[in-house]
């Protein structure tokens, strides 16, 4: 298949990506010299600072969520790449303030060791940084080998809630308790039913029968765990619902969230009909969806399928994701 | 000794990406450039004849390509050659050991993998294993730089067989069975590289 998309030299693409993004947003985000994302309006040095990093290729995460009530700094990478530690100590030392900085890091190999490279310098040069890893996906991993399952969707959670204490004037240590918390109650399983190409390679990122689906399925193009013929909306939810609830061990009377994250060409239609799908289903089981959205938030360009996200939610988390934000590409 | 790295993995990235398809997202061979290119300005740019301060500057370039996990732990290869290497302009063959084995230490650091797990270690390890060996029995540099390449080559050809247990491309399970590991691949190009660059400098 040949790839079709817009482009120009591949080796420019990130550059040209961010300029484009930071003009599209000039109201919320600016770039700084060295491509990192920064908030238009710098928050108040008496609030703690959020710091994340990621590959590029996943708009709009994870710069989209750069503004009042979220991120203050978003430390973009090349395609599917994690940027190195010369970028993110270089945003550390930015962030920095007595108040503090959370780092937000979701849990794949180059993330994670940009992140810890960049944690000993900023332990050296004594910045007050503490991190949070986020690792939620429920296929590559059971729950208690956290450090084998990958960071997905459930990182906007995290940074929604511990943005908005964040901006309420919650300390660096609280700040991380509700990260924590959220990072500790919340699930994600992905579904894939197309590839996608690499934007600058042009190859496909993942082979996926025609007529199948892979649940399980990472936002690389990972193997999943699971491949079958494609199902129905209604049935495709049950399977993946369950899974989740499962490994959340939700019961009857419990609240969640619920997030369905179209990852490129799955369309926004579908979407919305899985979402009822779930709501039909949890219904059934008395599990309370307190909270709930579709959309695409981080997106694998044009890949076809969604990840479900779900989260337990105690009445401060659910107050904290209400709180009003302010940024590229979400809204509450 | 460091541009001769440059120019085969310019020459040869085509094929390492194509190798990274197998099991990864098919971009190794672009990052790997990327950071070499990295590298070679690095070079071109400093001022200092030390090879300390030079390695220096060259591992925080190699970190500086943005390339996901290549960036940090090649990048952290060249930063343990600089913490190892002496505050002289020269070195011996003693002292270039030593400074590959600081290099490959400061790599374990940020990776439990080791020989088998279908990743860089699996030439790593061997190449600087060959390093100490060769200096011992007393071979100079180009030599000893020879053999090395050879373990390098070696290991990355033991690749072919082994399935990933680490890392992104472990999820991909068989898909890469038969094909070596591209960041194997890497290091032993580097290491033909190293050999070749310093028979044309002189080390």
């Amino acid at each position: 298949m040949t790839m079709k998309k817009f482009l120009n030299d591949p080796s420019d693409l990130v550059g040209e990506l961010l300029s484009g993004f930071a003009l599209a947003h000039a109201d919320k985000v600016k770039l700084t010299e060295n491509n990192l994302v920064v908030r238009a309006e710098p928050k108040a040095k008496n609030k703690v600072a959020l710091v994340t990093l990621g590959g590029s290729g996943h708009e709009p995460a994870l710069s989209g969520y750069v503004g009042q009530g979220m991120l203050d700094i978003s430390v973009p990478g090349e395609i599917f790449a994690a940027p190195g530690p010369p970028k993110l100590i270089e945003a550390l030392r930015m962030a920095n303030r007595p108040a503090g900085v959370l780092l937000i890091v979701l849990n794949h190999a180059g993330d994670v060791m940009s992140a810890n490279m960049a944690m000993e310098m900023a332990e050296q040069e004594g910045l007050n940084v503490r991190q949070i890893l986020t690792h939620e996906d429920i296929s590559t991993g059971p729950r208690d080998k956290p450090e084998e399952r990958r960071g997905l969707v459930g990182c906007l959670a995290v940074i929604k809630v511990a943005g908005a204490a964040a901006e309420q004037g919650a300390s660096l240590d609280k700040c991380w308790e509700i990260a924590d918390r959220m990072e500790r109650n919340m699930a994600t399983l992905a579904v894939a039913v197309t590839s996608a190409a690499h934007p600058c390679t042009g190859e496909a990122i993942s082979e996926i029968p025609e007529t199948d689906m892979i649940i399980g399925m990472g936002q690389h193009g990972e193997s999943g765990s699971a491949q079958t013929e494609l199902k129905t909306a209604d049935e495709t939810a049950e399977i993946m619902l369950n899974m989740l609830i499962v490994d959340l061990s939700v019961k009857k009377g419990d609240d969640i969230l619920l997030m369905i994250n179209g990852v490129g060409s799955t369309t926004l239609m579908e979407q919305y009909v899985v979402l009822n799908s779930c709501k039909k289903i949890l219904d059934s089981k008395k599990i309370n969806m307190v909270r709930c959205t579709a959309g695409e938030f981080l997106t694998v360009q044009e890949m076809g399928g969604f990840q479900m996200f779900m989260a337990r939610m105690d009445s401060e988390l659910a107050e904290l994701w209400d709180a009003p934000c302010k940024c590229p590409c979400m809204a509450t | 000794m460091l541009l001769g790295a440059v120019e085969l993995i310019r020459e040869n990235h085509r094929k390492l990406s194509e190798l990274d398809s197998f099991g990864g997202d098919g971009d190794h061979g672009t990052t790997m450039l990327r950071a070499m290119e990295n590298l070679k300005n690095s070079v071109a740019s400093s001022e200092s004849g030390q090879i300390k301060k030079l390695l220096g500057e060259v591992a925080w370039a190699v970190m500086g390509a943005d390339g996901g996990a290549t960036g940090p732990l090649f990048g952290s290869f060249f930063m343990g050659m600089s913490n190892g290497a002496g505050q002289g302009e020269t070195l011996d063959c003693a002292a270039l050991a030593s400074m590959f084995e600081a290099g490959l230490d400061c790599v374990s650091k940020r990776t439990k993998a080791q020989v088998g797990d279908k990743t860089i270690m699996d030439a790593m390890i061997p190449a600087v294993n060959e390093i100490r060996q060769a200096a011992d029995e007393g071979l100079d540099i180009p030599a000893i730089l020879e053999r090395a390449a050879d373990a390098a080559r070696q290991g990355a050809d033991s690749t072919k067989n082994l399935q990933p247990r680490l890392g992104r491309a472990k999820n991909a399970g068989q898909q890469s069975l038969g094909h070596e590991d591209p960041g194997a691949v890497s290091v032993s190009l580097i290491f033909k590289g190293f050999m070749k660059g310093a028979l044309n400098d002189g080390g």
